[in-house]
């Protein structure tokens, strides 16, 4: 279906190659998985398919991509849309129309299809997706999930042969990435249609693929199945993870081999010797009676949290469960409708200036938002004259967390995982009392997610502060938190130990609890732990 | 949705009340059609992104107004009458005769640049009337192909200005609680990096799923003209029959209102 001849791609400006020499060839009917460490190419290569890469972006090509016999060099990506449907990492920024039924049809007006043939399609499609319920809807007002469905749903309408994401789930919580990639698994299986998907979070995907594309940033591409690739890939899901640590001969991809493979270690009994976290009881934050509505609209309804020194907070919830909207109201961003909130004694409204760096630091979900510097010793700079600290401090903090970034290099030309980092050491260099970050792991890899989790576990459990993150990201919240609060429809609907309320849902047990249950393991260090302490 | 009259009902609509009330020179008027105008918009308009241009199009007026009224009471001819007061004259070169800033600004003076600015002030609300009346991507859809390049930057620039706004926010809110003042440039250069991008996807969205490639298009629902539409454009067109008729034009609208009928939730 997709044949991929001798491919190299380099960029203008550059002196990287993104691909070098790369030839594959994907069939019919495949869901081919492409991994690799953040900005190593995986869009480039996605983008290639229907010619976006070099047509729209620029770029030097050679070799030969073609599609379905036709060859991408000679055709514009217009001229490959009815055979190649393409949704980009955040779909909202491809829609075109007002609601989901013309953005279903908007491309097949474009191909010139007679209404009679549109209208059947779209209730298909509609069906398909189960969308119907949300024909009419206007685009703006649908969840994350609903979103990607419509993206996903009016690509599909044109009867593209391939269909191709980029990271499909990173924005979504762990059941709507479930609906969609179960809706994936099924159009390969039952209308045999080729998709190739991007992702970071491979423990969501990995069980639906039926081959890897493993891309190292340096132009070298591997491909092979997935029980291949996981054998020996630094990239791997936490399941990859716990078999090599447990030693077992075969790396299994889903829960169910996990689980058969692993059923003595399971079956044993253990002594639980839980490690007291010392947290101490000085409070930091108290919400109490919070309640926040927009418009007569109630986002939260009477929040009462406490939150002490040393925590390390998850926030959870399902796309629009108000997650967001508690961690602005902390932050002073938004007003409580009734209720108070209160950061070490401050009214976060009104504190500003330095006092503010110092209380609360907070790196929104486009880190880059706090950026405006033009390299990143000048954004590095202004954050030591900001906080009156020795000048180099902040960079060196930088380089703790990544090292090697040129500090000549433009903010933008990072890396997301890098980018975070620069905001991270930004806001961090201030030393504030409570760190807020939402959604932190969108879009980075498992390296740049384990950078993040040690620094944010010496922040908490060294320095004693509080962190607060909102995430989807279950796996994370396994690493790192200390404490779980669960949003569901602007209630607090669970607040407990992370283990407890991890335990509780299987959604959102991470992969090792799966595996592991009934023992209460969260991580594969729990593992670890727990079989040495037993031995 | 609510929105069901014809893309170009509303457009012909204000675009006739402008005629008119530039025809009709006279600011009481204009300033009693851009109330009743936005009383129209208040009625029809839905709840999508677009529907609050009429809010900074009254704003982008009032600025007009004040601007060229502090301008004209500054510099011009003078206009003799009663004065109302002195300022002092900035001596020009002898080059610039008949020019003057500064003197006495007498009554006269004041009222006709206001009357001025009003009237210029009011056709902008009216036009952001009719944009916060009207969907962007249906009035793409009855536009010719041949400003296809046209649609495509309108598309992406009417997606955009909503984004833009809640960009702007945003980033102001992070530039906040970073402790920083807030600047102009701080938050214009993440604003022009988001907005790049985000029109750089949007266009090779469109790209990728076919838009431009034929030339012709399908309609996947046909936009008709129904009466109501006739109404409304018949409306518009009478003060261009007499001036006076100004009014009726824009109170006809309301005769569409239909009485909604309220499901309740269950």
């Amino acid at each position: 279906m997709i044949t991929f001849d001798a491919v190299s791609l380099i960029y203008p400006n550059s002196t990287k190659t993104v691909l070098e020499n790369l030839s594959l060839t994907i069939d019919e009917g495949e869901f081919v998985l492409v991994i690799g460490p953040t900005g190593s190419g995986k869009s480039s290569l996605l983008r290639l398919i229907n010619g976006l890469v070099p047509h729209h972006t620029g770029g030097i090509l050679a070799g030969n991509i073609s599609v379905d016999g036709i060859s991408t060099q000679l055709v514009k990506p217009g001229g490959l849309a009815h055979l190649i449907g393409i949704v980009g990492q955040n779909p909202v920024n491809g829609f075109v129309t007002d609601t989901v039924e013309e953005e279903l049809a908007f491309g097949m007006e474009s191909l010139n299809i007679a209404p009679d043939v549109m209208r059947k399609r779209v209730e298909e499609i509609l069906d398909l997706m189960s969308l119907a319920p949300l024909r009419d809807r206007s685009l703006a007002t649908l969840s994350g999930g609903e979103q990607q469905r419509v993206a996903i749903g009016s690509a599909l309408v044109m009867h593209p042969k391939v269909l191709v994401l980029d990271e499909p789930t990173s924005a979504l919580d762990p059941i709507a990435a479930e609906e969609v990639l179960s809706i994936l698994h099924r159009l390969v299986h039952d209308l045999g249609l080729t998709v190739i998907v991007a992702e970071h979070r491979l423990e969501r995907v990995i069980q639906f693929a039926d081959r890897i594309v493993h891309i190292d940033g340096l132009g070298n591409a591997r491909v092979g199945t997935p029980a291949q690739i996981m054998s020996d890939s630094d990239i791997a899901p936490p399941i990859v993870h716990l078999a090599r640590a447990l030693g077992l001969e075969d790396v299994g991809l889903t829960v169910r081999d996990m689980r058969r493979m692993s059923e003595q270690i399971r079956g044993g009994s253990y002594s639980h010797s839980i490690e007291k976290l010392v947290i101490s009881n000085e409070t930091v934050i108290e919400i109490s009676d919070l309640s926040l509505s927009f418009e007569s609209q109630s986002v939260l309804n009477d929040i009462n949290i406490k939150i002490c020194a040393g925590e390390v907070i998850a926030l959870m919830g399902r796309n629009g469960a108000g997650k967001s909207s508690l961690l602005k109201t902390i932050v002073g961003l938004h007003k409580a409708t009734s209720g108070t909130v209160s950061v070490l004694g401050n009214n976060p409204l009104t504190i500003s200036g330095s006092k503010r760096r110092e209380t609360i630091g907070f790196i929104p979900q486009e880190p880059s938002d706090l950026l405006y510097g033009q390299s990143v010793i000048m954004e590095c700079q202004q954050a030591d004259v900001d906080n009156e600290i020795e000048e180099g401090t902040t960079f060196e903090l930088l380089s703790e967390l990544v090292p090697g970034i040129s500090p000549q290099t433009h903010p933008r030309d990072l890396s997301e995982g890098q980018r975070l980092a620069l905001a991270l050491s930004v806001v961090l260099s201030a030393k504030p009392k409570v760190l807020i970050l939402d959604e932190p792991t969108r879009g980075l890899d498992y390296q740049a997610k384990s950078h993040l989790i040690s620094t944010l576990l010496h922040y908490a459990r060294v320095l004693g502060r509080t962190v607060i993150l909102a995430t989807h990201d279950v796996e994370l919240v396994a690493e790192l938190a200390t404490r779980v609060i669960f949003l569901a429809d602007g209630d607090c609907v669970a607040d407990g130990k992370t283990l407890d309320v991890l335990l509780s849902s299987p959604a959102f047990a991470p992969q090792v609890a799966k595996v592991m249950s009934p023992q209460p393991w969260l991580t594969v260090k729990d593992v670890i732990n727990a079989l040495q302490v037993n031995q | 949705m609510t929105d069901t009259r014809h893309p170009l009902t509303w457009w012909i609509w204000s675009i006739a009340l402008a005629i008119a009330i530039a025809r009709g020179d006279n600011p009481w008027l204009a300033i009693a059609v851009v109330g009743c105008a936005y009383l129209v918009v208040r009625t029809f308009r839905s709840d999508a992104p677009w529907s609050r241009s009429f809010e900074s199009g009254l704003k982008l007026g009032l600025w007009i107004l004040i601007i060229r009224t502090s301008f004209g009471v500054l510099i011009g001819t003078p206009i003799p009458g009663t004065t109302i007061f002195r300022l002092p004259i900035i001596p020009l070169p002898e080059w610039m005769a008949g020019i003057r800033i500064g003197g006495a600004v007498t009554q006269e003076r004041l009222f006709s640049t206001a009357h001025e600015g009003v009237i210029l002030a009011s056709i902008i609300i009216l036009f952001s009337a009719a944009s916060s009346l009207t969907s962007p991507h249906r009035l793409l859809r009855v536009l010719p192909f041949a400003i296809y390049q046209f649609g495509l930057a309108l598309v992406i620039a009417t997606s955009l200005v909503p984004q833009f706004v809640r960009s702007i926010s945003r980033i102001k809110d992070a530039q906040y609680l970073r402790g920083q003042k807030l600047s102009f440039k701080k938050v214009l250069i993440p604003l022009l990096e988001e907005s790049l991008a985000r029109s750089l996807d949007l266009a090779a969205a469109m790209d990728s799923r076919g838009y431009g490639s034929t030339r012709v298009r399908s309609r996947y629902r046909s936009i008709s003209w129904n009466p109501g539409d006739s109404l409304i454009v018949a409306a518009g067109a009478l003060p261009l029959i007499s001036p006076s008729l100004i009014l009726l034009s824009v109170v006809t609208p309301f005769l569409l209102i239909k009485r909604r009928v309220v499901v309740p939730i269950s």
